[in-house]
């Protein structure tokens, strides 16, 4: 709590108002932090650093899969249970889209890349699936691209739930 | 029944990009100050207040706690509301319930954010975990260039009719005093040369980035009709929310179709009797954080058939001298301090209807009004103004 001052007016400290400037606040961010992926993500990312497969899970109710997992349906609101199905891994570019300007991420303080592609990609059992692609050349990107997941084949490198897979290439260009 | 609520003071700074000669809470305090001298009370008559801002964007965690003294809530109650891009609405809908409740007779609701000391698009992506979502998202406008993409492809509108929308949002922002972008545009080819920032979106088919605050101080019909000659009557608010990563509707991996929109706008429309909107209605402020998304929007609030948006721009429907007028203000596209982006649709839609738009005023005499809000985990709140009930 600040102090009465009594009766005496505090002494004024500058003579003259001065225009107030910005003030760098510096950013490092040398640590690091956990974050708990809970169960159904956590099935999700053990799947995927095991076994490199993508999972979704279902609903008892409406069947609607749902990828991040959920353990209750948004749509029904009922218990979802442990009904877990396996993705393809091929699909149909279904819409992209290139980042022009550049980007810092907020959780690391670095810049990413720029420009990239990613896109949504209708996976062939018809469930679409949000990732980045190889293909680079924007002049060279095409809606109905087939494409196919590349995993990081170094299982020390996997862990990271959806960045396990590097990006979506397209089939047959090799 | 609930009492009538009716907004009574309405204040708003001037938007800019940078103001490094007020910190936030002084910003705020500049909007409090404003409403209410146009409200004609003290701060000794405000029972309750209310804040709202994006949390984090300034690097500010509980930012209301450091602007007790400036907005004048020192020893009262009230409360700080977050949710994402429509805090600034839902802050209002927060000032709303708590007067038609009969718990506060008048209350003050502010939406604020100082954007110069903060990065909002990293802080955007920051509302995906870092363990999933984060990357394949480019914040706010790689959402808004998919659907931007989606509506090229079903509605048959071209880049030229963005373009048009944007220099509309111009022409109005330059009619209005607190507008943040005031560039004189003179036609589609100035917007078509800007730079992308997200394909297909260019730098001039977003939103900027601004500083600013805006407040409204809300009465119970006693009190309204003894503080003011012009209430604007809240006749209904609608908030309707969707899970995160289920943009748009489902089936519609895109987001172009907004399953909150629709929802929003059904529940609304039937309580009030409002079969043709734009016969129902006289004028509405968007929330369009691109140009792309004020003709999907025109779509989705029924103020035209599927896919003909673009025709309202086209026809000039929606002008200010127009049959129907939206955002005459110069809408987000123009004007965008987020947390207090929605709280501007709903004043300047006020402003609206007690016909003190000066410069902006709508030709055709308003006495109903629209205001929408969008954001955060795909919220819509809509909020319907009438100047008697």
């Amino acid at each position: 709590m600040a102090k009465r001052t009594g009766k005496k007016t505090p002494v004024a400290t500058a003579k003259e108002e001065k225009t107030p400037e910005y003030v760098k606040v510096k950013f490092d961010m040398p640590r690091t932090y956990d974050w708990s992926t809970g169960k159904y993500l956590g099935h999700f990312y053990a799947e995927a650093k095991e076994n490199k497969k993508i999972v979704a899970n279902r609903c008892p109710k409406c069947k609607e899969l749902w990828l991040p997992p959920t353990p209750v349906c948004p749509k029904c609101k009922v218990d979802m249970g442990w009904d877990w199905v396996e993705l393809p891994q091929t699909g149909t570019v279904y819409q992209y889209t290139y980042l022009v300007f550049p980007l810092w991420d907020p959780h690391y303080g670095e810049r990413w890349a720029n420009p990239y592609a990613s896109a949504i990609i209708e996976l062939d059992n018809g469930f679409y699936y949000r990732h980045f692609l190889e293909e680079q050349d924007k002049e060279k990107l095409k809606e109905g691209t087939r494409v196919k997941a590349v995993w990081k084949e170094d299982y020390s490198e996997r862990g990271q739930g959806p960045g396990d897979i590097l990006y979506f290439k397209e089939i047959g260009k090799e | 029944m609930p009492n009538r609520v009716a907004i009574v003071g309405i204040g708003q700074t001037h938007h800019t990009s940078k103001r490094p000669d007020v910190n936030q809470a002084e910003m705020v305090r500049e909007a409090v100050l404003l409403s209410l001298a146009d409200a004609q009370l003290g701060i000794k008559d405000i029972e309750a207040v209310f804040t709202a801002n994006m949390e984090t964007f300034e690097a500010i965690y509980l930012p209301d706690h450091g602007m007790a003294a400036e907005v004048g809530i020192f020893g009262k109650p009230g409360l700080k509301v977050g949710t994402g891009g429509t805090s600034g609405a839902s802050v209002v809908a927060e000032g709303f319930h708590f007067v038609a409740s009969g718990l506060f007779d008048v209350a003050l609701v502010i939406g604020f954010e100082k954007q110069d000391c903060g990065d909002t698009t990293a802080a955007i992506t920051a509302a995906a975990t870092p363990i999933w979502g984060k990357g394949a998202t480019t914040g706010a406008i790689g959402e808004f260039a998919k659907q931007a993409l989606s509506y090229m492809k079903t509605s048959g509108a071209k880049e030229e009719h963005a373009a048009m929308v944007r220099l509309k949002a111009d022409r109005n922002a330059c009619r209005n005093p607190y507008a943040h972008l005031k560039l004189g545009l003179k036609g589609v080819e100035d917007v078509l040369k800007s730079p992308y920032l997200v394909w297909p979106l260019r730098f001039l088919d977003f939103c900027p980035q601004s500083c600013g605050a805006c407040a409204l101080i809300l009465a119970s019909e006693k009190r309204a009709k003894k503080i003011t000659r012009k209430p604007v009557w809240i006749a209904d608010m609608e908030t309707v929310h969707q899970e995160v990563f289920r943009a748009g509707v489902f089936g519609d991996p895109t987001g172009k179709e907004t399953y909150t929109q629709q929802a929003a706008c059904e529940r609304l429309y039937k309580r009030n009797g409002i079969t043709k909107p734009r016969r129902d209605i006289d004028m509405a402020e968007v929330y369009e954080p691109s140009n792309w998304e004020e003709m999907n929007l025109y779509e989705h609030f029924h103020f035209c058939g599927k896919n003909e948006g673009w025709k309202l721009i086209e026809k000039g429907i929606t002008e200010i001298e127009g049959e129907f007028p939206v955002n005459p203000s110069g809408g987000v596209i123009a004007t965008n301090p987020i947390g207090g982006t929605p709280t501007i649709r709903v004043a300047e839609a006020a402003l609206q209807i007690r016909g003190d738009g000066g410069e902006r005023q709508a030709t055709r005499d308003v006495k109903t009004a629209l205001a929408s809000a969008l954001g955060g985990p795909n919220w819509t709140v809509l909020t319907l103004l009438k100047r008697s009930l």
